[in-house]
């Protein structure tokens, strides 16, 4: 017998907004986060992000950390989503509790370590930040600004990690290991990352337009979000206010090529139809999908076959978010599960931005306009990652009497 | 659900690739040392492998043999651990973007730079379409991944797993460790660093892949009863007690505990007072002076424990006590990276 996992706490900080609420706000309104960079020193500003609308600074100030702590912006935007998540659930960790906590990161503390390098190798002015730079570390900044996490682990597969987090944070949730977990991921924009991108020649000079047939690529995001997974008895024992449930997730590879998806989506069906199987719903029960939609050629066509042979004709709303917070890479999956989650609470669809005109090879076209009082019971979340690593989670409607 | 090691392959600093079970120690005293690679062409195609790090060739080499040496054909996941994951790319790229001023940069030293391109790459080849997953937990990375084979094991999810720790070891990463305090910087032997008055390892890197399954025979090498991880364990000593106790059993009951001492005086007191609260009359052993201290090293543990087991021989050159184990029914494996993350894994004979 395993337990459920109900979901009673998320935080969130995006190009779109610096908590759950201000994304609400900019997702009914239409308001995309992607622009000029202004914290970002790169020598490629023409190429459009979506930062956090914070500066360093005023995180190391809301969050009371002295600024010379060695605190890399994906670990003060981690704290600032985890603190909301932790706050709107009512918790504060402690060692008396079974609480863990996990992360993903791609590239850990390199937002530092690109700048630091030279000094990294010639000096000790900046050895702080090499304790700091593996992905692990990364994590345990976080962990550590609460205290009383006795579980931190850290995921990184790429822009799947922080839906992973969430499926390793649900299963250590159903076999009773621990009670409460709070699992996403965060991520800040590098220098590391944009050229690393800009070299696969994926990104979009313009903003991105997912699932159109003009697509040129995506636009890169930074952001954080955690949710708090819970057991319902862990809840219930508190009374806790449950925001909704994750009925089934699914992990599959589409091993095919390192940087490429497969033209059927193998990998992604195959994720798709382990959640809708673990959470026992039928395709025609899902309401909306949040796809990954990252606005490349190569993804959207790929996850638009995959979506067309796991849904037939029945397909539900889809709309890719990513033209409102950017590709926020390992951190999209739990960004997205929180949008997924204001969609099921709130009952409205998500808009895909900036699209005009239908994938010739795809049969639906995504939601181009908000749609508000929409009843929505069960969301659909896609992540995928370089590698094929492909992740989907459900989402569901949390109702005592009838679940 | 029984889980047991069928199979398992490993490229480390000692002579493990291709030898079955434990062969003679090389001992170092030098800080800074690399793998004993095999030759690379007898088990790669060049051409296809051509653009892979060093470390993805070592880690589809263990993963190709750890598969061949169990006897299954293709696993249901492949779950990895990394502490830095291709660390030399990663070096490269940022060099040359430091240098060329983010201009003429590499794509490929880009993508290999991601941590999970060893675990893709090892799908990829093996054309394998299940769970895929890269863990990236410093010093218990390997660990995280074998904990999540063993919940999907418990879920009925899957029969088979290839897990795997795979870390490399640069000049440049050693460099900027050493600047803070990871690596001895006095004259030392590895053989001896169980004594050491000082505090830093010695450096090593490795390759360990290790497949899972539900179905034992002959050849198995012992089962993985249980896994725990925790995160800066108020009173590790009860911690141990509980795992034990969690699992129906009592100190007596270990055979042989072998531990992650690294030649860290401030790290070895944590497992040596768990030792001597716990442990007293019981057969001591220890691993990263074959294996050197690095981020999945604990895979190197994993591999030398299943030796122990299937071959119940206790080699003197891993013994830290010179007690002679009663039995070779229960095997704790007590790791600890710099006294934050802690695992435990409790093995038993098949």
């Amino acid at each position: 017998m395993t337990e459920r996992v109900l979901v009673t706490g998320m935080g969130i900080v995006s190009g779109i907004g610096n908590s759950v609420e201000e994304t609400l706000i900019s997702l009914l309104n239409g308001k995309t986060g992607v622009g000029t960079v202004k914290y970002l020193n790169t020598n490629h500003a023409d190429i459009p992000c979506s930062e956090v609308k914070l500066s360093d600074k005023e995180m190391f100030s809301i969050l009371s950390i002295p600024e010379t702590a060695p605190v890399t912006r994906t670990a003060l935007m981690g704290i600032m989503a985890a603190r909301e998540a932790l706050s709107h659930a009512g918790i504060s960790p402690s060692k008396s509790m079974r609480i863990g906590f996990i992360s993903s990161t791609t590239v850990g503390g390199m937002e530092k370590s690109e700048l630091y390098y030279p000094d990294f190798l010639e000096n000790d002015s900046r050895n702080d930040f090499i304790r700091v730079h593996d992905c692990g570390a990364c994590t345990e900044v976080i962990a550590d600004y609460f205290g009383g996490f006795s579980y931190v682990s850290t995921i990184s597969t790429a822009c799947s990690s922080s839906a992973n987090a969430i499926a390793l944070g649900s299963n250590l949730i159903r076999h009773g290991i621990l009670d409460i977990v709070v699992a996403g991921g965060t991520e800040c924009l590098t220098k590391f990352h944009l050229n690393g991108f800009n070299t696969l020649m994926i990104l979009d000079r313009a903003l991105c337009r997912p699932f159109d047939a003009s697509r040129s690529g995506l636009n890169l995001g930074e952001g954080a979000a955690y949710l708090v997974l819970e057991s319902e008895l862990s809840a219930s024992s508190r009374n806790a206010k449950v925001l909704c449930r994750v009925s089934g997730y699914g992990n599959a590879c589409d091993s095919y090529h390192q940087t490429a998806s497969s033209p059927d989506g193998k990998g992604a069906a195959l994720a798709m139809k382990q959640a809708l199987e673990m959470s026992q719903l039928k395709p025609y029960e899902i309401d909306y999908i949040n796809a990954h939609g990252t606005g490349t050629i190569n993804n959207d066509e790929s996850e638009g076959v995959a979506i067309m042979n796991v849904f037939g004709g029945n397909i539900p709303p889809v709309s890719s978010t990513k033209a409102f917070t950017g590709h926020t890479t390992s951190a999209a999956g739990s960004v997205e599960a929180v949008i997924s989650i204001l969609a099921l609470k709130e009952d409205f669809l998500p808009p895909n931005l900036n699209f005009k005109n239908k994938i010739d090879k795809l049969t639906f076209e995504p939601v181009s306009e908000l749609k508000r009082d929409i009843k929505i019971n069960n969301v659909l979340s896609n992540s995928f990652g370089f590698g094929g690593n492909n992740t989907a989670i459900v989402f569901s409607k949390f109702n005592l009497t009838t679940n | 659900m029984a889980v047991y090691i069928q199979g398992i392959s490993n490229i480390s600093i000692q002579n493990t690739f291709g030898n079955a079970g434990i062969p003679q120690p090389v001992w170092y005293s030098e800080p800074y040392v690399r793998c004993i690679d095999p030759d690379f062409k007898s088990f790669l195609n060049p051409m296809e492998t051509r653009r892979m790090s060093r470390l993805i060739k070592r880690a589809i080499i263990t993963a190709k043999a750890s598969i061949s040496d169990s006897g299954i054909e293709m696993p249901d996941a492949i779950i990895s651990g990394t502490g830095l994951g291709s660390i030399d790319d990663t070096e490269k790229f940022l060099t040359s973007m430091i240098q060329n001023d983010e201009k003429l940069l590499q794509p490929t030293f880009f993508i290999q730079s991601t941590h999970n391109t060893i675990s893709s790459q090892i799908a990829i080849t093996l054309k394998c379409h299940g769970h895929n997953n890269t863990f990236v937990q410093g010093g218990i990375s390997f660990e995280c991944a074998l904990s999540e084979g063993l919940l999907l094991f418990a879920d009925n999810k899957i029969r088979t797993a290839l897990v795997g720790g795979y870390d490399e070891m640069t000049p440049s990463y050693f460099k900027l460790l050493n600047r803070i305090g990871f690596w001895k910087k006095e004259p030392f032997t590895s053989q001896e660093l169980q004594n050491s008055k000082t505090c830093g390892s010695m450096a090593g890197e490795g390759s360990v892949s290790v497949v899972l399954s539900t179905s034992k025979d002959q050849k198995s090498y012992a089962e993985i009863k249980a896994l725990e991880l925790l995160y800066m364990p108020e009173d590790i000593s009860k911690s141990v007690m509980d795992f034990l106790g969690r699992n129906d059993l009592k100190t007596r009951d270990i055979d042989i505990i072998i531990t992650g001492i690294n030649g860290d005086n401030v790290g070895d007191a944590i497992y040596k007072k768990i030792l001597s609260d716990l442990f007293i009359d019981q057969a001591h052993a220890w691993f990263k002076h074959l294996s050197g201290e690095y981020f999945t090293s604990a895979g190197f543990g994993v591999w030398l424990t299943a030796n122990i087991i299937r071959n119940k021989i206790l080699p003197s050159f891993v013994s830290l006590n010179n007690i002679e184990p009663m039995d070779f029914k229960n095997v704790l494996l007590i790791n600890h990276y710099r006294n934050k993350n802690y695992s435990l894994i409790l093995f038993s004979a098949c």
